[in-house]
């Protein structure tokens, strides 16, 4: 699966040669079953939005190398869950979800032969992944000039809380600063009039994901249109792409003067309704909606008029109503009204929690979960994709790897590094392997 | 059709698109393929026009208008930009036969409608392969193609609901709550990366293929760690907030005025101190109640009260670039004005100016990243109809005469 690339002459003092292997030369091959299969990429990455990037790339066939700085490489081996709450950098959750497929090699980069090492791994890839802030590749000498000299065909996703650019370049970033700062936590709660209490981001690591597609859509494109020689400098800001998200508010906003989430004037069957068991969402806004609802509501006289038929009209007087529509709720069950709406023909869904999710009839039938069988974690089901490929469908081909799980692996099927070179590196402490207690 | 790239061209350059896209999840994927080269063709009929085109935001100056165009909604200018629009009745034997004609000589078909809607008008991915065998083609449904449910309508705040994004946002005591059109948006990004992905397969192999895109799947691949931490533990994740299981402060509090708010998060001991300095409470940073990240998390309360006990007298943005500028990440909570008037993302241009077409220039959100090397493509989106000339002219080469017959038959809208 993994096209291997041996370099002709297993030698550190060969480091300066070229180890390129441009795909380009042969761009039919009947051998190939995935789309990024033969991309080489080294993720030099931590917590979601650079390790969502390259997880998108590797299942889909990439070569992902990540590269972790010992003692405790990607900080998301310290954030979980852990199985029984019990801490394991091996056994986090969020590190297993985000870099399965990928190999990982622990380097040094303190030490000059572990800095040595990383520089010629990016000479080797198409792709570089890095959300660190820019000083760090700077200060390695690998700033995106020098790389650009170095590695003419590289393309360099850089993944930092502001971009590279303006006033806040340097500005640090958390998921939920990246949130607030891109305009999306106004939106939320949503019909949240009470200014007392603050606007709240949705949970989960939304900045880091979304900062982490916008990346793979972009390098993706990078990786489609390339040329030998036009290598590309990716600069992705997460504000920006939670701004992107916000596009349609940013026109409502301008135009009419409306801040979405300070107002409580959204008609009550367009959103959050309480059931008996839980809540549902549903969205009437066509007028077919509407009678759906109606009948499924039984056809109660204040709903009767025909005026109700109409959607500027039901806008503007749903308060006189509502509270019925939600008293009638309350004595529904969620999933009743769920199913039976649907059957109506409009759009109602439950909101479900983990467990509801992953006991749903439709994600099964579909075959949505994958069962990731991992050798400190077990066999666990990771989300899957939401995209069915009919002929290059993604896949789970290993497990998240242990830190530095890797590292000869790589150094010798990349590097060429003979057994004395591999030696002489882990003994000055510059790569690392996991402990294999 | 075989690409080969341009020196000098953007990515997706040479890659042509048929867009049947509508409302927002669909149109936005085209949208990105289009900034960044393709030519993207949207597929419109009259008889059925896209939500968004009815949707009533105009930015015009008559305070009172009494005539609203088709092509002036900045919901629909948002999400369609630098596509050419066609229109075409498919309710025509000879519409259909030019939407074929069309998809024969292209190599992507996006597509967002219920389920088998396609293959009804004689479109299914079968009927397509047989005009193009190497066709790319992306259903996009609220859940997917197949299954129990996949005839369930859906909008963005459901897919939210369902995917299990709801459940988890909120306040700890309060309802959860949804998100809005965001949600389409990153499917439409997700849809957007399949495609790209297909093409390069078919770069590689010669082979097109079917992409089944559930949008509340979209939804659940973001969260794998939530689900992962209910295997692991036997417990259902719930609603945070603001909050962080590790960090604190990271939380949201109030500044001076009526609802301005500041997120502040801290990490790092050393991040603490910075954050201590610009309130100007140095005996904070060794206070034992906030030493070490353990130690402010299990005191998280009595620190939130100090903490917004000073933002309350901070002017916010003000708070926010000292906060900055000391180390500490911090954000205003921005509503879209806010972001719309940032200076940093102004400085950055990640506004992009297009002429409205009922007149003046107007700026809109463009491309979320910078690329070197080659600017986006950027052009307002198509009128009604703007690009039927060109399409079925230049691109199917029909005769001048042969359009006007089919305008006046009423095939091209």
């Amino acid at each position: 699966m993994i096209r291997a690339h041996r370099a002709p002459t297993p030698s550190l003092a060969l480091f300066d040669g070229r180890l390129y292997d441009p795909l380009d030369s042969d761009p039919r091959r009947s051998n190939v079953t995935s789309p990024f299969e033969g991309v080489k990429v080294v993720e030099f990455a931590g917590m979601v939005s650079g390790p969502y990037c390259g997880k998108l790339l590797a299942d889909l066939g990439a070569d992902v190398v990540k590269i972790e700085e010992p003692p405790h490489g990607d900080p998301a081996r310290q954030r979980g869950p852990f199985p029984d709450d019990t801490p394991d950098p091996e056994r986090s959750g969020l590190f297993l979800y985000l870099n399965a497929n990928k190999r990982s090699l622990a380097l040094d980069l303190t030490k000059p032969d572990g800095r040595e090492a990383f520089a010629r791994f990016i000479d080797w890839a198409d792709v570089l992944i890095d959300n660190h802030s820019p000083d760090v590749l700077d200060s390695l000498g690998l700033d995106w000039e020098t790389l650009h000299k170095r590695n003419p065909s590289l393309c360099l996703v850089s993944i930092t809380p502001c971009g590279r650019t303006g006033p806040r370049a340097g500005c640090r970033g958390t998921d939920m600063t990246g949130y607030h700062a891109g305009g999306l936590g106004t939106l939320l709660p949503p019909r949240s009039s009470d200014v007392s209490r603050p606007p709240v981001k949705a949970g989960g690591y939304p900045t880091g994901y979304h900062a982490g597609l916008t990346a793979a859509f972009a390098a993706a494109a990078a990786i489609f249109g390339r040329r030998p020689g036009g290598g590309c400098l990716l600069d992705v800001s997460e504000q920006e792409s939670v701004v992107s998200l916000i596009r349609g508010f940013l026109a409502q906003s301008v135009h009419q003067r409306v801040t979405w989430s300070r107002v409580p004037d959204r008609p009550p069957a367009f959103g959050r309704m309480e059931c008996s068991d839980g809540y549902v969402v549903s969205h009437v806004v066509e007028d077919h909606h509407w009678r759906g609802l109606v009948e499924l509501m039984g056809n109660p006289d204040w709903a009767a008029g025909d005026e109700w038929n109409d959607y500027p009209y039901r806008y503007g007087h749903m308060f006189q109503i509502g509270h019925k529509i939600d008293e009638w709720a309350r004595r529904q069950k969620k999933e009743d009204f769920h199913h039976k709406g649907a059957a109506k023909g409009f759009a109602v869904g439950s909101v479900y929690n983990a467990e509801e999710v992953l006991s749903s009839r439709q994600l099964q039938a579909r075959e949505y979960f994958v069962e990731v069988d991992h050798p400190r974690a077990g066999k666990l089901r990771h989300a899957g994709w939401p995209y069915k490929m009919s002929v290059s469908p993604p896949q789970v081909r290993r497990p998240a790897p242990l830190l530095g799980q890797h590292s000869e692996e790589v150094l010798r099927e990349v590097l060429g590094c003979s057994e004395s070179d591999y030696r002489k590196l882990r003994r000055s402490g510059a790569v690392w392997k996991e402990a294999t207690s | 059709m075989s690409r080969r790239p341009v020196p000098g061209s953007l990515p997706l350059e040479g890659v042509r698109v048929v867009d049947m896209t509508w409302v927002w999840a669909g149109p936005f994927a085209g949208m990105l393929l289009a900034m960044m080269g393709a030519e993207v063709i949207k597929v419109e009929s009259r008889d059925r026009l896209d939500f968004f085109r009815r949707y009533v935001i105009w930015p015009l100056a008559d305070a009172a208008p009494t005539e609203l165009s088709t092509d002036g909604s900045m919901m629909f200018l948002s999400a369609n930009m630098s596509k050419l629009g066609i229109t075409l009745n498919l309710g025509k034997p000879e519409g259909k036969d030019l939407l074929k004609r069309l998809v024969a000589v292209s190599d992507v078909v996006v597509e967002n409608m219920r389920p088998g809607a396609m293959a009804r008008m004689g479109f299914g991915y079968d009927d397509l392969c047989r005009v193009n065998p190497a066709v790319i083609m992306l259903s996009s449904s609220a859940r997917g193609a197949t299954g129990p449910e996949s005839q369930y309508a859906g909008y963005a705040a459901i897919n939210h609901a369902i995917g299990g994004g709801a459940y988890i946002t909120g306040y700890p005591d309060g309802p959860p709550g949804h998100t809005l059109g965001d949600v389409d948006l990153m499917n439409a990004t997700t849809a957007a990366f399949a495609i790209v992905a297909a093409l390069r397969y078919r770069d590689l192999t010669g082979e097109g293929q079917f992409i089944d895109y559930s949008q509340s799947e979209g939804v659940t691949s973001l969260l794998g760690e939530v689900l992962l931490e209910y295997q692991m533990t036997g417990r259902i994740p719930g609603r945070k907030g603001n909050g962080d299981d590790f960090m604190a402060p990271h939380s949201v509090y109030a500044c001076w005025g009526v609802d301005h708010w500041l997120a502040i998060a801290v990490e790092t001991d050393d991040e603490f101190a910075a954050l201590c300095e610009v309130m100007e409470m140095p005996e904070l940073a060794i206070d034992s109640r906030f030493g070490g990240a353990a130690a402010r998390k299990r005191n998280e309360a009595a620190l939130d009260k100090i903490i917004t006990g000073w933002t309350r007298r901070q002017d916010r943005d003000y708070a926010a670039n000292r906060l900055c500028a000391a180390g500490v990440a911090a954000a205003p909570s921005r509503d879209a004005q806010d972001v719309f008037r940032d200076p940093h993302l102004r400085e950055r241009g990640v506004f992009v100016e297009v002429e409205h077409p009922e007149g003046g220039a107007n700026d809109l959100m463009g491309l979320p990243y910078k690329m070197s090397g080659g600017d986006p493509v950027v052009r307002r989106a198509p009128r009604l109809g703007e690009h039927n000339d060109y399409v079925f002219g230049d691109v199917l080469g029909l005769s001048t005469r042969e359009i006007a017959r089919l305008r006046r038959e009423g095939v091209i809208g």
